[in-house]
């Protein structure tokens, strides 16, 4: 029990405490004017990774963060507590014509505090495609490697070696029954103890998100953690920016309160992630900002459909971490582009989220819930950017200035989609499924490989018919030499703007083709070591 | 003579009429709100909350306690957990929330949008009539030309934010054989 209590000691709010500088910007009774050598808006993947980079440099750096800062006692492993306080619109963002869910983080440690600790290199595939095909440098595999390196020791990135859970084992079993390869996942965790609730906070600071590590790492060097804080806008002059305005968040964190913050820096930072950051560029209506009108513009999701199934056996896949094991089968043997190309996962299977993403209501929806202990669900990312007819998505920005994103699923991606349903419920059925359910309004459940095949068939492939979600927003602020066809350089500084960098999954040209988190570590590592060494110098 | 002035007059006024009509037809229609567990209500109205006390067994079905005492209970929690839920939603989030109540809440024989469109229950008393009027939001056309596909969105925030509500309220765990969190000590 002692080596318990100290797993679970709040060494974050511990170091508050002690003085690491935080404001909590829904508490203050004035308008602030702050200045720093660097302002960094978001305090995820990207923002608080740079963060202590920064700082460690000998920088002066405020880090601003739309959402609350909450630490291991605030987490509960409770579902309502934590969709509405940890999660970007209580973890009910749409894009646009209501097709696909955006699960994203928005909280000190943005992404990393509540995503599933899944940790890929970026694929070599990507970073071929990046540098041949949309002009960026420096992201050869060779010159990439080193980052890697150096981010999966600072976030202990490394092999999971405890057995997989229910869920997580048939998606094993199921794979190597179809002959399709699959492999073991990568997490960043320390101290793990299986508990199954990366979603809902990390409990016992055993998930290396940005908010036990990166995050302290520069407060201890001296920088300041605004948090409830949204950035709004840049200010400019000759070409420079000269102010970032913040308004601080109510309490409750779902609207903008009073009182504005305006910081002044030498530099400016953007990792609000792939919807955030290119709306403090659009709201700050400068032409300077988005000359050619890329600024939002190529945004991925990763579209990802869902199968559930199920088992003959309990596989309470609430329990044990949540995501594993995984298959890249249908990515690799699709790299050509003629088909597009997906990778298979497994996600937790708590009763919210899986009661609030079943289709269907009422008797129906109940039976499956009863049933849930046994339920074993797939999902399927699509590899979205890579196709010519695979554009992404727009960011607009809504009557209130606050971003939404407008995305089209392509007949490309759609027949991929289709490709998905049907692989994953052959899977399912090799793994000893009883009966699958492609989860789509017009779909039931299907007691035979046979009958889900032709269901499948014929299930349209439309917008809230199929049931589609992403926990990866990429692109938007892509990055490349020409400057007329990307928002930032290979080095993540603004083409235009001498002192604004974007330092987040927002400057990635396509998808990652993999769970993102560790693409942006390693990008932005790589940045920030660039960026602090022209600060310092 | 009728100018186009007089007709636009005469609309309005007539409009205006018949809104309050339909408000005091709508009062005497809507269910009566169960009792707010000493919960103040931000968010919905007596009205929404009446009209929730209705749907709410619809949506969840055999999913509540058997009970009469117990579903009472959870209908009550579901309400309040409605009105937790949305309070801190985005404001604009709030909106759209409040423009699906007011579908849901007037009655609509002589509202300017005919209630054969949405397909909304004139009173709210009949289980069955609710169930169909649920499926045919649930099945409705997204690129219809008519509706769009307001009513496919609406059946989709009105059953994901019940479901959210409940699946997160422990005594819905017993159901669907959840444990709840592991005790970390």
């Amino acid at each position: 029990m002692n080596n318990l209590n100290e797993i679970i000691h709040d060494f974050v709010a511990e170091g508050f405490q002690r003085g690491w500088k935080h404001i909590d910007a829904s508490q203050i009774a004035a308008d602030q004017t702050l200045e720093a050598d660097v302002v960094i808006a978001g305090s995820g993947a990207g923002g608080g990774n740079a963060a202590e980079i920064l700082a460690q440099a000998g920088l002066n750096v405020i880090i601003v963060e739309e959402g609350p800062l909450q630490t291991s006692r605030d987490f509960h492993m409770k579902e309502d507590e934590a969709y509405s306080k940890l999660y970007q619109e209580s973890a009910s963002r749409y894009t646009k014509d209501r097709g696909i869910k955006i699960f994203q983080g928005r909280m000190v440690g943005g992404g990393t505090g509540i995503n599933w600790t899944t940790s890929f290199r970026t694929p070599a595939s990507t970073l071929n495609f990046w540098t041949k095909e949309m002009g960026v440098k420096g992201f050869s595999e060779d010159e990439m490697r080193p980052w890697f390196e150096w981010v999966e020791k600072r976030y202990n990135i490394r092999s999971w070696i405890v057995a997989p859970n229910a869920n997580n084992n048939a998606l094993e079993k199921g794979c190597a029954k179809q002959g399709i390869s699959w492999g073991k996942i990568r997490r960043n965790v320390m101290g793990c103890l299986n508990l199954g609730y990366c979603g809902t906070g990390c409990p016992v600071n055993a998930k290396q998100s940005t908010l036990v590590t990166t995050i302290p790492g520069a407060l201890k060097g001296g920088a300041t953690l605004i948090s409830k804080a949204r950035a709004e806008t840049f200010e400019l002059k000759n070409d420079k920016i000269e102010v970032m305005t913040c308004r601080s968040m109510t309490p409750l964190g779902n609207a903008p309160a009073k009182h504005s913050i305006n910081i002044k820096a030498r530099h400016y930072v953007l990792a609000a992630g792939g919807i955030g950051s290119p709306a403090i560029l659009m709201r700050s209506e400068n032409k300077i900002l988005n000359p050619y009108g890329l600024v939002g513009k190529r945004t991925f999701l990763h579209p990802v459909n869902v199968s559930g199934a199920i088992m003959p056996y309990p596989v309470n896949g609430e329990y044990g971490a949540p995501q594993t094991s995984y298959s890249n089968h249908y990515i690799e043997t699709r790299l050509d582009n003629k088909k597009s190309g997906f990778s298979l996962e497994c996600p937790p299977l708590q009763p919210m989220l899986v009661a609030t993403n079943l289709e269907g209501h009422g008797k129906v929806h109940a039976e499956i819930m009863r049933q849930r202990p046994f339920l074993q669900v797939l999902i399927a990312l699509q590899r979205d950017g890579f196709h010519p007819e695979s554009i992404g998505g727009s960011v607009y920005l809504k009557t209130d200035g606050t971003p939404g994103l407008d995305y089209k699923v392509s007949g490309y991606v759609w027949k991929g989609i289709r490709d998905a349903f049907l692989v994953m419920a052959e899977i399912q059925f090799a793994a000893g499924a009883k009966a699958v359910s492609p989860v789509h309004r017009d779909a039931t459940l299907y007691y035979s490989l046979n009958k889900v095949k032709k269901a499948i068939e014929t299930l349209p492939m439309e917008i809230l018919k199929a049931r589609l979600f992403s926990a990866h927003v990429m692109g938007g602020c892509s990055m490349g030499e020409d400057t007329t066809k990307s928002v930032v350089n290979s080095k993540g500084r603004h083409h235009e703007v001498e002192n604004l960098s974007v330092f987040d999954g927002s400057v990635f040209p396509t998808s990652i083709a993999a769970n993102p988190m560790e693409s942006i570590f390693a990008t932005t590592a790589k940045f920030a070591t660039e960026l602090a060494k022209n600060l310092v110098s | 003579m009728l100018t186009r002035r007089h007709l636009l007059q005469k609309s309005a006024i007539s409009g205006i009429t018949l809104l309050a009509f339909e408000n005091c037809l709508a009062s005497q229609l809507i269910p009566a709100a169960p009792e707010g567990l000493g919960h103040s209500f931000e968010f919905l109205t007596p009205y929404d909350r009446g009209i929730l006390s209705k749907l709410t067994p619809v949506i969840l079905a055999e999913a509540l306690p058997k009970s009469t005492e117990e579903s009472g209970q959870a209908i009550k929690e579901v309400i309040v957990g409605w009105d937790n839920a949305v309070s801190g939603l985005p404001t604009l989030t709030q909106k759209e929330i409040r423009k699906l109540f007011s579908v849901l809440d007037s009655n609509f024989i002589f509202s300017l949008t005919p209630r054969l469109l949405t397909g909304v229950p004139e009173a709210w008393n009949d289980p069955s009539e609710i169930e169909d009027f649920l499926y045919s939001w649930y099945i409705s056309d997204p690129e219809s030309l008519i509706t769009g596909n307001e009513l496919r969105i609406g059946y989709m925030g009105l059953v994901e934010l019940t479901m959210a509500v409940w699946y997160g309220n422990p005594r819905s765990w017993d159901f669907c054989g959840y444990a709840g969190p592991p005790d970390l000590l």
